[in-house]
């Protein structure tokens, strides 16, 4: 097989589907290709901040001015996708007060709206907060969720004629001269190769960048910072809860939905494969967030995870938290003599459509197109506004049927209706789309039950049992780092029943 | 109240030590916050399902009991095993009774579609074995959902059918309400004919452990007739309705023998004076009750029973504050992989014991004169992967209270 197109996208993550539907709309034909699943990397790792930009504030300036800009660009074409909490900077005790004057300078420089209240006010929208706080600073700080955000951006551009390949991995390149004169990719799922003749190729790998630059023979400078955070089965605060002093570990609480994620750590990694929530960290992040939100301390865990963030160095530095969080535009035409490549890495969820313009626009220069951006202006397909709990709660009654997972109320048709679709893979693909096993038990019923209900679309010489055991080690990783309490209860359940009942 | 004997925990241990006391007369108190493990994973009953295949289990009980000097086996040893799992299913006369097929193990299919080594199994189980591939026909119930007739049948090779059923007053069908409905004539002979006609010659027909509650035999041997194969049950996902069987039998025959049953509320202190436990208060809202014994037998089980609780630093007993063996920090609880060629840590973890049951801190002293412990609460034993759960409850729940009563 033989692939044509004008831009191939490498990477499913935030940036590459903002290429793909920047250009889908621009009306310049591209491919996606992704070694997994989209938003399978940071973009789908992380704490599903809608940043007002105040936690860069003081630190990275232009970053924060980037990020006010696009958080409300996002609220307008995304609304379904964002929860308007609003968010607090609150100083304990223990902050500094001249450092809150000068954040508060800071958000006024940058154009991020910021209020000053006091402790009384702030504890009247916030009981759940340490009572000893001094005072906090609002913001308009929300919650997005990355998966669904992602997702339509692939669908639109997909119904702008853009085409996406999940689980398809890019394995050679050949370079003719100076520019790359084909492609190889392979089908993970079918283990078919077939090429891409692409005039145009953007590497939005993130933390995946050099893996792909390999296969050109080149290099760039990007430090790998592992970012890892906790969720747990109640939502503690009804706004985003920030602590008000220079960004360091365990400093944020983000809620999102029925739950509160909190984080984060930044520890420098080598590799990007094979990475794991230490226990270490988890003490840190519970012992730092419960100084904000003392009932953190006794929580319900449900897992930990950790994304890493490509952090986009020129030179080598030391401290992870004073690169910026700003992005890289690689030109390897200018850089390394190889015309039709661009890298984009660095920048966060938050920034991908500001990213995904800029990369779009040095495509479009290239190839000589000039078609002015228009991904700020145009809503995602799916975008209204959000049905509230009381609409939720009618529509499930109406169409109520069997329950595949109790712990999240997600219907054995729900899930259904994703088989039909060719690009779903596997069983990731399946709990990505969903809330199944999103909940308390963490998929350890239900994901037992969904297997069953899908048995008869299995192909023959499938094992069930293979991808059940292969489902229960990659919940391990996000549920080990956290088992004490009622979580350690779960756990033996989890077990007496699988190696217990089932023997597998 | 004074008793005798103050069971502390209503699982198959705490059951086991019940049933003994009050064998030879004494004044019992049960006492228990819910039904212990009994109900979520007990179907049938395993002594050490990790023992090689095809060894009579009274020869490959003294191997195991060499090779773990501190499992807690050892500290009951074959011969009192043998006599608890006599006393054992001596509660469960024919027709619903326990057996061992040649005094071994026996492979049973699962909810999983996998084939599992047990000991004792309850007559409507005993049809599976040895399991007949091509010759058994799985049955399944539609909006069911913790049992799948094709996912089990593809892996034991044989044919699955899921049966619709009309829809009934069950929103959600249940193990525990489908169970009842089996109880109904009618019912179940609907569901006999349905599955006759739908048979292909097959001599077998397995359903989900679900049988009726509490005449699973009379369920079994109508269909086994309108059907014309041998029926069984396969165990599943929690709750287990085979479980409860025990459990309500186990009841039954306490309260016949004077047992004061007190089940849904913890014990919420323990006072304890000159090494002797004197009074337990039980927490019934909004008030507290006080009960006294000249004897206490602690059967908590673990984590989900509550016999042991963890903390982010700590494994801790929270009834008697009783060292607990374990591994020295939380990284060192449970391996990397959920599925790792060595068990977890974490499971060796338990309360430390004398010979005789009694708890011991690490140096061996005795810590409690009138406490003697029962179940999995113990440390040195690794049920799950072992498949010892029932043994161990039953043997040391039996020799607690032999212990305790000064008959050994």
């Amino acid at each position: 097989m033989k692939l044509k197109t004008e831009v191939l996208v490498i990477g499913g993550g935030a940036t590459g589907v903002g290429i793909l539907r920047d250009l889908a709309l621009r009306g310049i034909p591209s491919v996606l290709v992704e070694k997994g699943d989209f938003a399978s990397g940071a973009s789908g790792r992380n704490h599903g901040l809608l940043h007002s930009g105040g936690r860069y504030a003081v630190s990275d300036p232009e970053a924060a001015r980037e990020c006010i800009s696009e958080n409300k660009i996002l609220r307008k074409i995304a609304p379904h996708c964002i929860e308007e909490t609003d968010g607090l900077f609150i100083s304990l005790p223990d902050d500094s007060l001249p450092f809150r004057d000068r954040f508060l300078r800071a958000c006024e420089e940058a154009g991020i709206p910021s209020t000053l209240c006091s402790r009384d006010e702030t504890l009247a929208w916030e009981p759940g907060l340490h009572p000893d706080l001094l005072s906090a600073v609002k913001v308009p700080d929300g919650a997005i969720e990355p998966f669904k955000l992602i997702l339509e951006n692939a669908e639109d551009a997909e119904s702008h004629g853009a085409k996406s390949f999940l689980h398809t991995e890019v394995t050679s390149m050949l370079i003719e001269g100076d520019k790359i004169a084909g492609i190889e990719a392979k089908d993970l799922a079918t283990g078919d190769e077939f090429s891409i003749d692409a005039e145009f190729i953007i590497n939005a790998t993130g933390a995946w960048a050099n893996q792909i630059l390999k296969l050109a023979g080149l290099r760039i400078g990007v430090a790998l910072s592992k970012g890892s955070l906790l969720i747990t089965n109640q939502r503690f605060a009804h706004r985003v809860i920030n602590r008000c002093r220079p960004p360091s570990d365990g400093d944020i609480v983000v809620p999102n939905e029925t739950v509160s994620i909190l984080g984060t750590t930044s520890i420098r990694l080598e590799e990007v494969e094979r990475f794991e929530v230490t226990p270490h960290e988890v003490s840190l992040l519970v012992r730092e967030t419960s100084k904000m939100i003392p009932a953190i301390q006794g929580a319900r865990f449900l897992r930990a995870y950790a994304g890493i963030r490509p952090l986009f160095q020129p030179e080598e530095k030391g401290n992870d938290r004073a690169i910026s969080r700003g992005f890289a535009l690689i030109d390897h035409g200018k850089r390394d003599g190889i015309k039709n490549l661009v890298t984009i890495t660095g920048g966060k969820l938050m920034t991908y459509r500001l990213m995904s313009e800029k990369a779009s626009d040095l495509i479009c220069e290239k190839l000589g197109r000039k078609v002015p951006c228009s991904t700020h202006l145009n809503p995602l397909p799916g975008a209204s506004k959000p049905p509230g709990s009381k609409e939720r709660l009618q529509q499930f009654l109406a169409d109520r049927g069997e329950v595949l997972c109790d712990c999240e109320l997600v219907q054995r048709k729900e899930v259904e209706e994703f088989l039909g679709k060719a690009k779903l893979k596997n069983l990731q693909d399946i709990l990505h789309r969903t809330r199944l096993a999103k909940g308390t038990c963490q998929g350890g019923f239900c994901v037992y039950r969904l297997l069953g209900a899908l048995q008869p679309f299995t192909k023959a010489g499938e094992d069930s049992n293979k991808i059940l055991k292969g489902f229960l080690e990659e919940r391990w990783r996000g549920t080990r780092p956290i088992l004490w309490g009622a979580a350690l209860k779960e756990e033996e359940l989890i077990e007496s029943i699988y190696k217990g009942i089932f023997n597998l | 109240m004074h008793y005798d004997v103050i069971v502390i925990g209503m699982g198959l241990s705490g059951l086991m030590a019940a049933k003994t006391a009050a064998e030879v007369g004494q004044k019992v108190l049960i006492v228990g916050k819910g039904m212990g493990s009994l109900c979520l994973f007990s179907n049938t009953i395993d002594v050490l399902g990790q023992c090689p295949e095809a060894t009579k289990m009274r020869d490959a009980l003294p191997q195991w009991i060499k090779n773990h000097a501190e499992h807690p086996y050892s500290k009951v040893g074959l011969e009192r095993i043998e006599e608890a799992l006599f006393s054992f299913a001596s509660l469960f006369p024919p027709p619903y009774s326990f057996h061992a097929i040649d005094h071994m193990n026996c492979l049973l299919p699962t909810g999983a579609g996998t084939l599992r080594p047990t000991y004792l199994i309850p007559a409507t189980m005993i049809g599976a074995a040895p399991f007949d591939e091509g010759h058994t026909l799985i049955v399944g119930f539609e909006g069911f959902k913790d049992f799948y007739a094709h996912f089990v049948a593809d892996r034991l090779k044989c044919r699955g059918i899921n049966l619709h059923l009309p829809d009934l007053f069950y929103q959600e069908r249940s193990a525990t309400a489908l169970a009842r409905l089996m109880e109904k004539k009618s019912f179940r002979e609907n569901i006999g004919r349905e599955i006759r006609k739908q048979l292909q010659g097959e001599t077998g027909v397995g359903f989900p452990a679900l049988l009726g509650m509490g005449d699973p035999i009379q369920v079994k041997e109508d269909l086994e007739e309108i059907m014309g194969t041998k029926v069984f049950e396969i165990p599943i996902l929690p709750p287990s309705v085979p479980g409860k069987r025990i459990f309500d039998r186990f009841k039954e025959w306490l309260i016949g023998k004077g047992v004061t049953f007190l089940l849904g509320h913890p014990v919420s202190k323990a006072t304890v004076t000159e090494k002797r436990c004197r009074v337990i208060e039980v927490h019934h809202p909004p008030v507290i009750t006080s009960y006294s014994a000249d004897r206490f037998i602690l059967a908590t089980g673990r984590f989900m029973g509550g016999g042991l609780r963890a903390d982010v630093e700590k494994i801790f007993e929270p009834t008697f504050n009783l060292p607990v063996h374990q591994p020295p920090s939380r990284e060192g609880w449970f391996g990397d992989s959920f599925f790792g060629d060595l068990p977890h840590p974490i499971h060796q973890a338990g309360v430390l014991v004398s010979a005789s049951l009694q708890p011991v801190d690490e140096r061996g002293n005795m810590l409690l004169e009138n406490v003697w412990v029962a179940g999995s609460v113990l440390a040195h034993h690794q049920c799950i992967v072992e498949k010892s759960r029932e043994g161990i409850e039953i043997s040391t729940g039996y020799m607690a209270a032999k212990n305790a009563l000064g008959n050994s």
